[in-house]
C-alpha cells in the first residue's frame, strides 16, 4: 500500500535536526574532558606488579623455553612447579573481593561513573523532549511495528502516523550511539565520551574483580607449564646452517 | 669557537630532530649531544616549545656524562621549577649527585623516592649502580638479585646481572642471566652470541656442544656476525681435537670446523677486494686458520 509521504518544513532540518546533532557532540566532548579532570589516579602495590611479571615470565617460558637448553628449561618448570615449594604451589595471595560498598575508592569511581555519563544523558534527553515536542523530526528508513510508537513518538499524539516517523527525544538517542566512532576519530581510542563502553563495563564491572583473579591466574599457569614439554628449536641447527652458503652481500662496502 | 650550526650548516628543527633521534634510539653520544643541545637551548629556547623539557633530561645526563656540571644544574633547576615534586626529577637530582661521588647523598635521595613510590624501579637500579661505582661487586651483584626477585621482567637488570656475574667469573649464573634474555628475545643473535662465548668459557664438552650450537644459531639468525664465525670455528675445531669424543663426533665436528673456515676465507676474500692491505690480512687469515688445523687421526 502506497504510504503518503509527509513533507516537512524544512525549517525542522535546519532548527531541529542539526542543533541536536551539535549538542550531543559538544556534551560528548565535554564529558570526555570532565572524566580526565576527576579521574584518579590508579596506584598499583609491589604485590601487584610483581605478580604480573611473574605470569609473563611464566608465559614467556612457555612459548619460547624451545631456545634455552632442556636442562635449564626443567630447571625453571622445577622452580615454578614443583610439588611442594613450587611457585605457583606456595603463593597463595590474600584475596579480598572488593565489594562496592566496602572499598570506598571502588564507591567513588563508581559515582563519578554515573555522574559523568548516566546524568548527563538523562538530563538532556529530557530537555530535549521537553523544548522540541510536539512536531515529527525524521523518519526512520525502515517499517516499525505499532509497539513502538509510545516510545519513539513522545508528544505527538496522532493515532494514524506510522510508528517510522520519530520525535526529537528519538533523534537524540540515536544520535548518542551514532556519534561513538566520531569520538574516536577525534579524541582518540579510549575516550570518556564512550558511552556504550561505560555500560559494558559497568555490566562486567562486578565479575572484574583482579585480586582473585591471582589466584587463579597462578592456578592456570601452574596447569599450562604442566602441560608444555621442551622441543629444543636446536637439535639440527648446524645442518640446516650449512645447508648453504652464508649470505655475505652487502657486509662491506667499497672504499 | 664556531657554533654547531655554523659548523654543519644545519638549522635548529634539524638540530632538534637530531636531537629527538639520538634519543629514541638510546644513543650515548654525549659529547655530541652536549654542543648541540646547548647551543640550542641557548639560542633557540623560546621556540622548542614543551619539546624542551625532554631535552633538558637528555643534555643533564649527557652533561654528566662530561662532567658539565654547570651545564647540569641550570638544567635541573629549570626542571625544578617546572616540575616541582616529581619523581623523575628527584631522580635525575641523585644521578648528580652520584657524578660528584657523593654517594651517601644520592642514597638517601633514592630512598625518599621509594617512600614515596615503592614501585618506582629507576630508583632502585640508580642504587645498584651507586654500589658498583664504589666497586662493591658482591653488594651490587645481592641488590641486584633482590630487585630481580621482585621484577621477574626487567630486562636491562638480566642483562646487567649477567655482566656483573662475568666479572665474578661465575659463568654458571651468568649464563642463566642469558637464557632469561634470550627466552625474551629469541631474534636476537648477540644475546645467542654472548651466551655461546660464556659456555665456550666454562669449558667441559658438554658445554662445548652447546656454545657451538648457539654459535650456529646466532649465525642463523644473522649471517654476518663474524665473531659468531669464529666462535663455531674454534668451538667445532676445540671439540674435535678433545680426546674424549667419538670417531662420528669428531668427524662431525671436523667437518663444521671446514666450513666455517671455508665462510671465514670467503668473508675475507670478498672484504679483499683490491687493496694491498687487505691482500696482506687474507693471507694471515689463511695461515692462521692452516696452523689450527685438526689432523683426523
Amino acid at each position: 500500500m502506497a504510504e503518503p509521504e509527509l513533507l516537512l518544513d524544512s525549517n525542522i532540518r535546519l532548527w531541529v535536526v542539526l542543533p541536536i546533532v551539535f549538542i550531543t557532540f559538544l556534551v560528548g566532548v565535554i564529558r570526555h574532558y570532565v572524566s580526565i579532570l576527576l579521574q584518579s589516579d590508579k596506584k598499583l602495590t609491589l604485590e601487584q606488579v610483581s605478580d604480573s611479571q611473574v605470569l609473563i615470565r611464566s608465559r614467556i617460558l612457555r612459548e619460547n623455553g624451545k631456545y634455552i637448553p632442556k636442562q635449564s628449561f626443567l630447571m625453571r618448570k622445577f622452580y615454578f612447579n614443583n610439588q611442594e615449594d613450587g611457585f605457583f604451589k606456595k603463593t597463595k595471595r590474600k584475596v579480598v573481593p572488593p565489594s562496592p560498598m566496602t572499598d570506598p575508592s571502588m564507591l567513588t569511581d563508581m559515582m563519578k561513573g554515573n555522574v559523568t555519563n548516566v546524568l548527563p544523558m538523562i538530563l538532556i534527553g529530557g530537555w530535549i523532549n521537553w523544548t522540541f515536542s510536539g512536531f515529527v523530526t525524521t523518519k526512520v528508513p525502515f517499517p516499525l511495528t505499532l509497539r513502538f510508537k509510545p516510545m519513539l513518538q513522545q508528544g505527538i499524539e496522532l493515532l494514524s502516523l506510522d510508528a517510522s516517523w520519530v520525535s526529537s527525544a528519538s533523534w537524540y538517542f540515536l544520535n548518542v550511539f551514532g556519534l561513538r566512532s566520531m569520538y574516536s576519530l577525534i579524541l582518540g581510542q579510549d575516550n570518556g565520551a564512550d558511552q556504550s563502553r561505560i555500560m559494558q563495563e559497568q555490566m562486567s564491572g562486578a565479575a572484574m574483580a583482579m585480586p582473585a583473579d591471582t589466584n587463579k591466574a597462578f592456578k592456570a599457569e601452574w596447569e599450562a607449564l604442566e602441560l608444555t614439554d621442551h622441543q629444543w628449536a636446536l637439535e639440527s641447527v648446524e645442518e640446516e646452517l650449512m645447508s648453504r652458503e652464508l649470505d655475505l652481500d652487502g657486509m662491506f662496502t667499497a672504499e | 669557537m664556531a657554533s654547531v650550526s655554523e659548523m654543519y650548516d644545519v638549522t635548529w628543527e634539524e638540530m632538534r630532530d637530531k636531537l629527538r633521534k639520538w634519543r629514541e634510539d638510546n644513543h650515548r653520544n654525549s659529547e655530541q649531544i652536549v654542543d648541540v643541545a646547548e647551543e640550542l637551548i641557548n639560542e633557540h629556547a623560546s621556540k622548542l616549545g614543551d619539546d624542551i623539557w625532554i631535552i633538558y633530561e637528555q643534555v643533564m645526563i649527557a652533561a654528566l656524562d662530561c662532567s658539565r656540571d654547570d651545564l647540569a644544574w641550570t638544567c635541573l633547576q629549570e626542571l625544578k621549577k617546572q616540575f616541582p615534586g616529581s619523581q623523575r626529577v628527584k631522580r635525575l637530582g641523585g644521578m648528580r649527585l652520584e657524578a660528584l661521588e657523593k654517594y651517601e647523598e644520592a642514597g638517601k635521595q633514592y630512598d625518599s623516592i621509594l617512600q614515596e613510590d615503592p614501585t618506582n624501579t629507576a630508583a632502585r637500579k640508580r642504587k645498584i649502580s651507586i654500589l658498583k661505582a664504589q666497586g662493591k661487586n658482591t653488594d651490587a651483584i645481592r641488590e641486584l638479585n633482590e630487585y630481580l626477585e621482585l621484577f621477574v621482567g626487567d630486562q636491562e637488570a638480566w642483562h646487567e646481572l649477567s655482566d656483573l656475574y662475568i666479572n665474578e667469573h661465575d659463568y654458571g649464573k651468568a649464563a642463566f642471566c642469558l637464557e632469561e634474555l634470550m627466552m625474551t628475545n629469541p631474534h636476537n643473535h648477540l644475546y645467542c652470541e654472548q651466551y655461546a662465548e660464556v659456555k665456550y668459557t666454562q669449558g667441559g664438552l658438554e658445554n662445548l656442544e652447546l656454545s657451538r650450537k648457539y654459535f650456529a644459531q646466532a649465525l642463523k639468525l644473522n649471517n654476518r656476525n663474524m665473531r659468531a664465525l669464529f666462535g663455531l670455528y674454534m668451538s667445532a675445531s676445540h671439540i674435535a681435537a678433545s680426546p674424549k669424543v667419538n670417531a662420528a663426533v669428531k668427524k662431525a665436528n671436523v667437518k663444521y670446523a671446514a666450513w666455517a673456515a671455508n665462510q671465514i676465507n670467503r668473508a675475507y676474500q670478498l672484504a679483499g677486494r683490491g687493496t694491498k692491505e687487505n691482500k696482506c690480512s687474507v693471507k694471515a687469515v689463511e695461515e692462521m686458520l692452516e696452523s689450527m688445523q685438526i689432523t683426523m687421526s
